[in-house]
């Protein structure tokens, strides 16, 4: 028993050792707190849906770039940009229910995803692969991008703070404050658009908003101040990335699935803290 | 304060109209009129929260422009109560972090810098609204009057010139209701705010404010409230068949 472990644990270390392990390790923690930072915002601001919706859209874009024969990752990222500006021009027009829209954009635009992959023969197998990512195959370049775009989600969120923070509290005192509500709205829409984008190659369609909302979620249950809640909810999800390619590599789990699983416990495990500390005292 | 014919619409139609009046330095103004007068889009107009169609605004000699801006040192020479304060009470947030957000300008700067000077100021204006001890507490934690307190500190945490009320006491019981106005009254001689207030409790404004505001969508009459609120007055506001209801706990 004790020998079986040992050579499992080798074999884990071994795994780590390789360069592409690094690069989904790495690509997972940068994915998993940026998650986490811009989650914070989006479950307080009733967008967690949106960024599922968001998800789906991306693979639409997807599609797009591979039946026009486009490089599909340099259409990816514009597309998701503006699809996520459409849709959240069409939440303020319309005098549809939110979670109606964003079904019916969600729906429609995986069915028509999924259709245009079908006229392109070599993507058929490759559908498994966007639906739930492949953190494995992520490359330096992939990397590099995440990095960037971390640093600017951190700078968004640390030298506007203050602002975000009204935003998130109260719209109407943060116009009275001359906060351009509309602007900062746009803004952190076109950051969560560029966020979900960059991760579906690493963590897929189906579960890129898991990223956005269970850290957040758990994080709620955990912080007392508004500062802390984002630093945790940004460690659950940078966490739950180490955690979930160690579960990955130990069990012969696929990586993204195995991440969302252990985000999954960290949530039981904070949202069981308030009544764990109602029983100590 | 300067408002010259100010017509806002609400979609197609005119929820205020033709409004001018002016408001001086260190007094109280009263904003009274039936539900659906136009009273919170007039107030959200003047913060340039909704566009006006027609007419000026002037704030501390600046005028707002048509998209709603005013100078940032004008701005912050301002605090607004919105009318019930409704958030969500799951958002993680303390009483000490609610009214730092009325110490900081917003903009752009390190979220520790000035962190010595608000912490400071903070701690000052919640003593100041007897409210020291729920520096820590989560929001969600905080009674109605609790609230009202914290809410007040929010607007003396940085000096103001000019508080813009929406019917602040709203969700209060009768002897929260007193002691909010109590404290507020003691809070604005001693920091010379000016008020201007929305208000449904016709007593309270007999009683404290020094110029009324009629409003019916357009300005029905203005002045001392021995004279704004004569009965003659009030039916111009308010119709011959809507009576306002008087509170008697001043």
């Amino acid at each position: 028993m004790v020998m079986s472990l040992t050579v499992e644990l080798a074999r884990v270390v071994d795994l780590f050792q390789l360069p592409f392990m690094h690069r989904a390790l790495i690509g997972g923690v940068l994915t998993g707190m940026m998650g986490g930072l811009l989650g914070s915002f989006a479950i307080l601001r009733q967008l967690s849906f949106f960024s599922d919706t968001l998800g789906h859209s991306v693979l639409l874009g997807i599609s797009l770039g591979i039946v026009f024969g486009l490089n599909p990752t340099v259409v990816l990222l514009p597309f998701a940009v503006v699809f996520a500006l459409v849709v959240s021009y069409l939440l303020e027009k319309t005098k549809l229910w939110t979670d109606a829209l964003l079904n019916i954009v969600y729906s429609s635009s995986l069915a028509l995803a999924i259709i245009l992959l079908s006229f392109v023969g070599q993507y058929k197998g490759g559908l498994n692969n966007l639906l739930f990512g492949d953190i494995l195959a992520i490359r330096p370049g992939d990397l590099v991008f995440s990095a960037v775009l971390l640093v600017v989600c951190v700078l968004f969120v640390g030298l506007t703070l203050n602002t975000q923070m009204l935003v998130t509290l109260h719209e109407e005192l943060a116009m009275a404050r001359g906060i351009s509500v509309s602007t900062q709205r746009m803004l952190f829409i076109v950051l969560l658009a560029l966020v979900v984008g960059i991760s579906i190659k690493a963590i897929g369609v189906l579960l890129i908003s898991a990223f956005v909302v269970i850290p957040a979620s758990a994080a709620q249950f955990i912080a007392g101040k508004f500062s802390h809640y984002i630093i945790i909810s940004s460690l659950i999800g940078a966490v739950s990335a180490v955690g979930g390619m160690l579960l990955s590599a130990l069990f012969d789990l696929p990586s993204g699935p195995s991440i969302v699983l252990t985000q999954l416990t960290l949530f039981f495990m904070a949202a069981s803290l308030p009544y764990l500390r109602r029983l100590a005292f | 304060m300067t408002v010259d014919n100010l017509t806002v619409y609400r979609e197609t139609y005119a929820a205020v109209q033709e409004v001018s009046f002016s408001l001086d330095a260190g007094t109280d103004t009263a904003i009274v009129g039936p539900n659906g007068a136009g009273k919170s889009t007039l107030v959200q107009a003047l913060l340039g929260i909704l566009p006006r169609k027609t007419g000026d605004v002037f704030i501390l000699g600046q005028p707002l422009s048509r998209q709603g801006k005013l100078p940032s040192q004008v701005r912050e020479q301002i605090a607004y109560l919105p009318q019930n304060f409704l958030f969500d009470r799951r958002i993680p947030i303390t009483v000490e972090e609610l009214v730092g957000l009325g110490w900081d300008a917003p903009g752009i700067r390190l979220p520790w810098v000035g962190a010595r000077a608000r912490f400071h100021h903070v701690r000052q204006a919640l003593a100041r609204v007897d409210a020291a001890h729920l520096r820590s507490q989560p929001i969600s934690n905080l009674s109605g009057g609790e609230m009202k307190r914290v809410l007040l500190s929010y607007c003396l945490v940085r000096p103001r010139s000019l508080l813009i009320l929406d019917e602040a006491p709203a969700g209060l019981d009768i002897q929260s209701e007193s002691e909010f106005y109590q404290l507020l009254y003691q809070l604005k001689q001693e920091q010379g705010w000016a008020i201007l207030q929305v208000s449904h409790d016709l007593e309270m404004v007999r009683r404290h404010c020094d110029r009324v505001l009629c409003l019916n969508r357009t300005l029905r009459c203005q002045g001392v409230p021995e004279v704004a609120l004569s009965p003659e007055n009030l039916v111009a506001a308010y119709g011959n068949d809507r009576t306002p209801y008087h509170h008697s706990h001043y």
